[in-house]
């Protein structure tokens, strides 16, 4: 297991629990949208890694299936923030839990 | 060395990165920082090998969903009549913690054991690499996208358009007036500016689709970039919501499915399995119609709205 | 090292020598117009600095002249974008205040 490796595996894992953090206790919608990201964008970079990027020639599979993730991910997001909009327009409120509700 | 110092600036940029993300101190900078984060992924991209990565990262992971971010916090923040909170307020910090260093846990345990295991003799990856010419192209991620794995691209398209689908049916039960359009007043460089650059984005969109069969490069490379030419034009106010779609944004929204699917379909006569390709042409005509469909479909996603029109 | 890659890593620092200086100025200067002047002016400056140490690193023309067109479009989106932002700025600040 190189060195290169190595790096973005730890990245990879570091990232993920910063975003697992970051959607638990976000109370503002567009914050979990932003901690699921970054969540998409840690399992991306372990996908790469693990794919032989960081030595060798590169493996075209799991690049192929990460670029069509990435996509996704924009789909994905692009849908939710369509909701937020429509959630706010709603409730007007764009939390979860509004402190009035408390 | 040198290599390994560049790799470990990157790694503690990232992982800076997205701790400002979830700790920004109030949404708007959390959104920066995560456009400054796709950017930098960009950059690991490079350094994994991965320059088709690196350029999607760029243009979609921190170009396209950047925007979107950005003119949903508009939209959101403009209709939220009161003073946005902080957000910050922790749900029991003894909870989130652990949980947060368990999953942590998890992707690097995941990860070592992947990374340690041997060697398994002939990959998928592998198969391609062998394979590849029987496909016309030498870039190998296109040979997958488009020939081995063409279903996974064929369906991804369908999500895309499916998001679309779900945006419209939502915006459409807004109250009118829910939306706030683009505040622009008419301001002496913008023009110039565009008058450069939107065609500029047009023609290094199709470069890149065109290069995508033997350099990095793509249609969804090439659709975000031009996806970014048609935000500019929404922002500056060039181009305005319509209340319907027109025809010709339906014929091009659903272009690229129905390219893909036809041209999957045309072989299954002839004996073939679906969506084997009869020649190399077929995966630029795909390539094509995808560069348009995926261009309109997040340009609209954008402007959240049915259609576009020039403004008057 | 020979020549091309001693004045090609000499540019490269220099130009992040810039951007350094930039990044400081944005990080010290008091208010957004000092702020922007810094940030366009080192900006610029050091990615054409950077550009350059790349076309000798490559040595190459057609190189050479795609990385001037990159410098020149990173240009123009820096100036339009500093145009905006400072125009936004002045339309936000009390009229006694400005400079």
């Amino acid at each position: 297991m190189s060195a290169t490796a190595t790096i973005y595996l730890l990245t990879a894992a570091a990232v993920f629990g910063i975003g697992v953090y970051g959607l638990l206790q976000a109370r503002q919608i567009l914050r979990q949208l932003l901690a699921i990201n970054l969540m998409g964008g840690a399992i991306f970079l372990l996908l790469i890694t693990l794919g032989g990027g960081a030595e060798g020639p590169p493996d075209p599979v799991p690049q192929a299936m990460v670029l069509t993730g990435i996509v996704i991910a924009v789909s994905a997001t692009a849908f939710a923030l369509a909701l937020l909009v429509k959630l706010q327009d709603a409730t007007g409120s764009s939390d979860l839990d509004p402190p009035d509700a408390e | 060395m040198i290599a390994l110092t560049i790799d470990a600036i990157i790694a503690i940029g990232i992982v800076w990165l997205a701790l400002q993300t979830v700790r920004g101190a109030n949404v708007f900078s959390a959104i920066i920082m995560f456009i400054v984060f796709g950017l930098i992924m960009s950059l690991a991209w490079a350094r994994l090998h991965a320059p088709d990565l690196a350029l999607a990262e760029a243009a979609i992971g921190a170009g396209i969903t950047g925007a979107l971010l950005l003119v949903t916090w508009r939209r959101v923040h403009v209709l939220e009549g009161r003073t946005p909170q902080v957000g910050m307020a922790a749900r029991s910090l003894w909870l989130t913690l652990p949980t947060a260093l368990a999953a942590a846990l998890l992707i690097a345990s995941l990860g070592w054991v992947a990374l340690t295991l041997p060697a398994e003799p002939a990959t998928a990856g592998e198969l391609a690499w062998q394979r590849l010419p029987e496909m016309g192209v030498s870039n190998p991620v296109t040979g997958v996208l488009l020939g081995f794995r063409a279903y996974d691209t064929l369906l991804e398209m369908a999500v895309l358009l499916a998001a679309w689908l779900g945006a419209r049916v939502v915006a459409s039960e807004l109250r009118p007036g829910a939306l706030p359009g683009p505040a622009h007043e008419e301001v002496p460089l913008v023009g110039a500016l565009l008058s450069l650059v939107v065609p500029i984005s047009l023609l290094v969109a199709v470069y890149l689709l065109q290069a995508g069969g033997s350099a990095p490069g793509g249609a969804f490379q090439g659709g975000a970039v031009l996806a970014a030419g048609g935000v500019l034009l929404c922002l500056t106010g060039r181009l305005e919501s319509a209340d319907q779609t027109s025809l010709i944004e339906r014929i091009v929204l659903i272009l690229g499915l129905a390219v893909f699917s036809s041209v999957g379909l045309m072989m299954l006569p002839l004996g073939e399995p679906m969506l084997a390709m009869p020649g190399v042409w077929a995966i630029y005509l795909i390539e094509t119609a995808l560069l348009l469909s995926i261009a309109l479909t997040l340009v609209l996603l954008f402007a959240a709205a049915p259609g576009l029109r020039r403004s008057s | 090292m020979n020549l091309q890659e001693v004045v090609a890593t000499a540019l490269l620092l220099s130009g992040c020598f810039f951007y350094i200086a930039g990044t400081v100025g944005l990080l010290r200067f008091p208010d957004v117009f000092s702020r922007l002047h810094a940030l366009t002016k080192a900006d610029n400056l050091g990615l054409l600095l950077i550009c350059g140490g790349l076309a000798v690193q490559q040595g190459s023309p057609r190189i050479a002249g795609l990385l001037l067109v990159i410098w020149l479009l990173g240009l123009l989106a820096a100036t339009v974008s500093c145009h905006l932002i400072a125009r936004r700025a002045l339309q936000m600040t009390d009229p006694e205040q400005r400079p």
